[in-house]
């Protein structure tokens, strides 16, 4: 009896060492610019720790990487200190609103006394200190004022505190332009994020066992092969659909109807929020709790029954965990929406396909896939 | 700040935010995301705790320190930065050890809630002991890679952080590191013990010379050894130190000794190489240049730490290493020694070169530098995103304990894919209850010591079972029925005990110690069973669970491994790798060679965090 390895070789694109650092290089020089392609003695130093995780080739990625960041409140300040962090190429905070009293729930770009100043100014001095090799610019114009062309300069695109439908617009331009494009909200405590990758290739790590000795069985020691895990990188690919198709699930449907049951109210939720977004042109405020609690209720109603989803998926007592943005959860989506970010610019390990959000009457954090 | 403005929070959860006093344990990559979260959400009386300062390997996740604040104490530059995202908040900071007796069980009392953000068992256990004694809520938090926990640990509700045995630490026997090395790991353990030998603290167990005790080598090697050592007029009876010494730390001479003249030792035992590869001695005027698999444009290609050095390299970068580390050495006082530290360029380029000569030597693949590093610095990786979510998730249960809602406070993990059932962050059903059988928080602690009472002195029960094993900080110590005090807290009060044997106090098989440690406020009662120390077993067992007295100590070497599997949502447990620690039966162990115990942990800086499989309790 023999053993085999059970993986199909054209699969297989290379075997990694320990630290997943599979990677040899071709050329090597002291580098002052950024644009290079090779690291610096310096950004080995600084990004040690984690490309002890993600290998120096992901961080070769990332510092290609230029990103858009379309809205700097509390969720939009830990996305932008996280991806600067992990350095890449370049970060530009696009936000056209004024620092507010609300955005010291979790805003800490932005200083407390440049309330009434444009927000992505003022985030520009703290957010370039977290990492001067990483170019960040602010532009204080409105996203609806940007053309379409605006957008084609960058990698990756990704929205926050915007109306649905300038998301399904943004959206509509990165398919058209190849940009990878993600969009989250914060709501009190709760969040969501979502990712439209359109067609995605990626290498994940897999391990799979493999023959060190083979020993015949029949044979007079009668030794056990010894089997050696080891862990193969495999090129896969993964399909996304575009934010509209989120939207237009019919939960009528029999898919949808099986589903329903086991479907958390997150994303109910997440689709009252949006209602409420485009409908007041804000989110809920604390200064008005109680009347926009109403206002909620309402047109959580409104949105279940076009639905046809049952009013009691979105309980009332939700609402009073969705007022300003707290900081536990921005630290929590904005953590889970910057990683995400980080693997799909390095192309490493599989993405998230297509929604998470974040329940915190349960502390849970799950992925679902909607609307494929 | 969420606290202060009217109608973001619930009103009990407001006034509980703007009046709580929390304390924050650890300034590092966790911490610094948490001092955040805790000053924007409005927490207003918050004190923090660091012994440790920045380096420039932290500011990729620690984000409230810059590259100007390298070298100063992450406690107070993380007050400094965090008070400007609100100026209205009172932080104390303190740049100081948590385990020192200042921190009391009175100090710990203040506070509304604690939060640990550590990076090591020792101070994890300890602040344990202080919150079980203070009764004041800790939720515990930790991070490796991808992965992060975090956890309620409340008297008499939750399972406490030493309810459940951690694994030990990864160790190999002492004749693998120093005769028969068939892993890159084994060269490596071997080169950290020679750099103990030859500048570091010196410890009889981290020999480097050839084993003649090897009972492999046994029949036949005999005579070839009675050889080898006349030839050599003795030379093993000397210590490598003093050898070395009296070369003057000659990098040629130390070369023909490490790599030349006791591999040829090692090739005289011919018993070991019946079924192995014999290893190849090295001449210092005759090196390889060429590195395994690679063509010489590859190797001018890359960042230093990251290249194949050719064995001529590794003999260059030895010489160097040695002449530096000598130096070093012999600017140090009389009785001082060096601290092997991963982050010190010459220690770190001494340690990858020999290792990897040593490699060649028995045919085992070399490492980078970096990979080295990794190896010998027990690096665990470290991301600012997993920091963020954990941090996150740690000031959420923070809002439900101070709301009372200890019930809402499971467990929580962040794993690095979604589980099977899709989720990324995972919560536990339930709070886990208390172990009633847990040697630090159950109702009358206690454990069972087996040990050869003739043979193990007062000291090595001070300083190997009480400090190292069970981890206290000051333990008294009196033996139960008698009320001899065999060892006092108190300085120099027991002293004339310290090198007498457990025997001569008259403890033996039964006896029963009451041990106290003030500053923990934790009485422990330890029954003696009498064992003599078994060939090639540890000096003694503890064991938690009497009902448990049987060896076990595969288990609790099987499961030591680094990055164990992640599978099971309810195997994990956040540790620190560096301290053993307890486990039903581990110790110091004779002729093993531990693999990360260094140079750190003796500072006080050990960081990095592992997840590791449960033992099973």
């Amino acid at each position: 009896m023999k053993f085999a390895i059970l993986l199909h070789p054209s699969e297989i694109v290379a075997a990694v060492g320990d630290c997943g650092t599979c990677i040899q290089f071709t050329s090597y020089k002291k580098m002052v610019e950024i644009n290079t392609t090779e690291l610096t003695e310096d950004e080995a130093e600084l990004y040690d720790r984690q490309i002890r995780l993600w290998g120096l080739d992901s961080q070769k990625r990332l510092r290609k990487s230029k990103i858009l960041l379309v809205g700097i409140k509390g969720i939009g300040a830990e996305i932008c200190k996280n991806i600067i962090l992990a350095g890449v190429k370049s970060v530009t905070i696009l936000d056209n609103g004024v620092v507010t009293d609300e955005d010291s729930c979790s805003q800490f770009l932005a200083p407390r006394d440049q309330i009434g100043k444009n927000r992505a100014e003022a985030s520009l001095s703290r957010a370039q200190q977290l990492n001067p090799m990483v170019q960040v610019t602010a532009d204080s114009e409105d996203v609806a004022d940007k053309p379409d062309t605006f957008f084609g300069d960058f990698d990756v695109i990704c929205a926050t505190e915007c109306p649905v439908e300038q998301l399904i617009r943004i959206n509509q331009v990165c398919r058209e332009k190849s940009i990878k494009f993600f969009c989250c909200d914060v709501f009190g405590m709760f969040g969501y994020t979502f990712t439209d990758l359109q067609i995605h290739e990626y290498a994940e790590e897999v391990t799979v066992h493999n023959i060190a000795s083979i020993q015949d069985c029949e044979g007079p020691a009668k030794k056990i092969a010894k089997v050696d895990p080891v862990k193969v990188t495999t090129k896969r690919t993964a399909t996304f659909v575009p934010l509209q198709d989120v939207l237009d699930v019919d939960w009528s449907s029999e898919t949808y109807i099986k589903r329903l049951p086991k479907t958390d109210c997150s994303y109910f939720l997440m689709r009252v929020l949006l209602r409420f977004r485009s409908k007041c042109g804000h989110d809920p405020s604390p200064k008005k709790r109680q009347e926009d609690i109403k206002e909620l209720c309402s047109i959580r109603n409104e949105v279940l029954a076009k639905l046809e989803v049952p009013v009691d998926k979105v309980p009332d007592e939700l609402f009073s965990h969705v007022f300003a943005e707290l900081s536990p959860a921005c630290a929590i989506v904005g953590g889970v929406m910057a990683q995400e970010i980080i693997k799909a610019v390095s192309q490493k390990e599989s993405p998230h396909n297509n929604m998470f959000f974040f329940n915190p009457t349960k502390n849970v954090g799950f992925v679902d896939c909607i609307g494929h | 700040m969420a606290a202060s403005i009217a109608g973001v929070f619930e009103e009990n959860l407001k006034s509980a935010v703007e009046t709580a006093k929390v304390l924050v344990v650890g300034a590092g990559g966790i911490g610094c995301e948490l001092l955040k979260n805790l000053v924007l959400s409005g927490f207003k009386d918050i004190e923090i705790i660091d012994l440790d300062t920045i380096d420039v390997s932290n500011l990729n996740r620690q984000f409230l320190f810059h590259k100007q604040h390298v070298g100063k104490s992450k406690a107070a530059v993380a007050r400094e930065s965090a008070l400007t995202f609100n100026p209205n908040a009172c932080i104390k900071a303190y740049h100081d050890s948590i385990t020192s007796s200042e921190y009391g069980v009175s100090f710990f009392k203040r506070f509304a809630l604690v939060m640990n953000a550590l990076d090591n068992r020792a101070a994890r256990n300890h602040v344990n002991r202080m919150c079980l004694a203070a009764d004041v809520p800790l939720v515990e938090s930790g991070t490796a890679g991808y992965d992060g926990q975090v956890e309620l640990i409340k008297k008499g509700l939750t399972q406490c952080y030493e309810c459940q045995p951690k694994a030990a630490q990864k160790t190999f026997p002492g004749c693998t590191i120093r005769n028969t090395p068939s892993e890159p790991i084994h060269c490596i353990v071997w080169a950290k013990h020679l750099f103990n030998q030859l500048f570091g603290e010196d410890d009889p167990d981290e020999d480097v010379s050839p084993d003649m005790a090897d009972p492999e080598a046994a029949g036949g090697a005999g005579d070839a050894l009675k050889v080898a050592s006349n030839e050599k007029g003795n030379v093993e009876r000397v210590s490598t130190r003093s050898w070395s010494q009296s070369c003057k730390y000659e990098p040629e001479k130390l070369f023909h000794k490490l790599f030349h003249d006791d591999i040829k030792y090692l090739l005289s035992m011919d018993n070991l190489w019946k079924k192995r590869r014999p290893p190849t001695p090295l001449l210092w005027g005759n090196l390889p240049d060429a590195v395994a698999g690679c063509s010489r444009n590859d190797i001018e290609s890359v960042l230093k730490d990251q290249k194949n050095w050719s064995i001529a390299e590794c003999a260059q970068i030895f010489a160097d290493s040695c002449r530096n580390l000598k130096n070093q050495f012999e600017s140090l006082k009389d009785d001082d020694h060096l601290v092997w530290d991963k982050d010190d360029k010459n220690a770190m380029d001494f340690v990858a070169s020999c290792a990897n000569i040593r490699a060649y030597i028995f045919g085992i693949s070399q490492k980078t530098r970096f990979d080295v590093k990794s190896m010998a610095g027990n690096i665990i990786p470290a991301i600012a995103t997993t920091n963020a979510i954990i941090a996150g998730v740690v000031v959420l249960h923070a809002f439900n304990i101070l709301q009372n809602n200890l019930e809402s406070c499971q467990t929580v993990y962040l794993r690095p894919k979604p589980t099977h059932r899709n989720q990324l962050i995972v919560p536990e059903k339930f709070l886990n209850p208390p172990n009633p059988k847990c040697y630090v928080c159950s109702p009358k602690p206690q454990v069972t010591l087996c040990v050869d009472v003739n043979s193990m002195t007062v000291k090595d029960l001070e300083e190997q079972v009480l400090k190292k094993t069970l981890n206290m900080v000051a333990p008294d110590v009196i033996l139960d029925g008698k009320g001899t005090v065999i060892i006092s807290s108190e300085e120099g009060e027991t002293t004339e005990n310290n090198l007498k044997k457990l025997e001569e106090l008259g403890i033996v098989d039964g006896s029963v110690l009451k041990v106290d440690d003030f500053l923990q406020n934790y009485e422990l009662s330890i029954t003696i069973v009498q064992r003599l120390v078994p060939k090639d077993g540890p000096d003694f067992d503890v064991v938690a669970d009497s009902s448990q007295l049987k060896p076990k100590e595969d288990k609790a070497e099987s499961s030591g491994a680094n990055g164990a599997s992640d599978q099971d949502d309810d195997l994990l447990e956040v540790v620190e790798e560096q301290n053993p620690n307890f486990t039903t039966a581990d110790s110091k162990k004779r002729k093993t060679a531990g693999e990360t115990d260094d140079g750190i942990s003796k500072k006080q800086k050990t960081k990095d965090v592992v997840l590791v499989v449960r033992g099973e309790i």
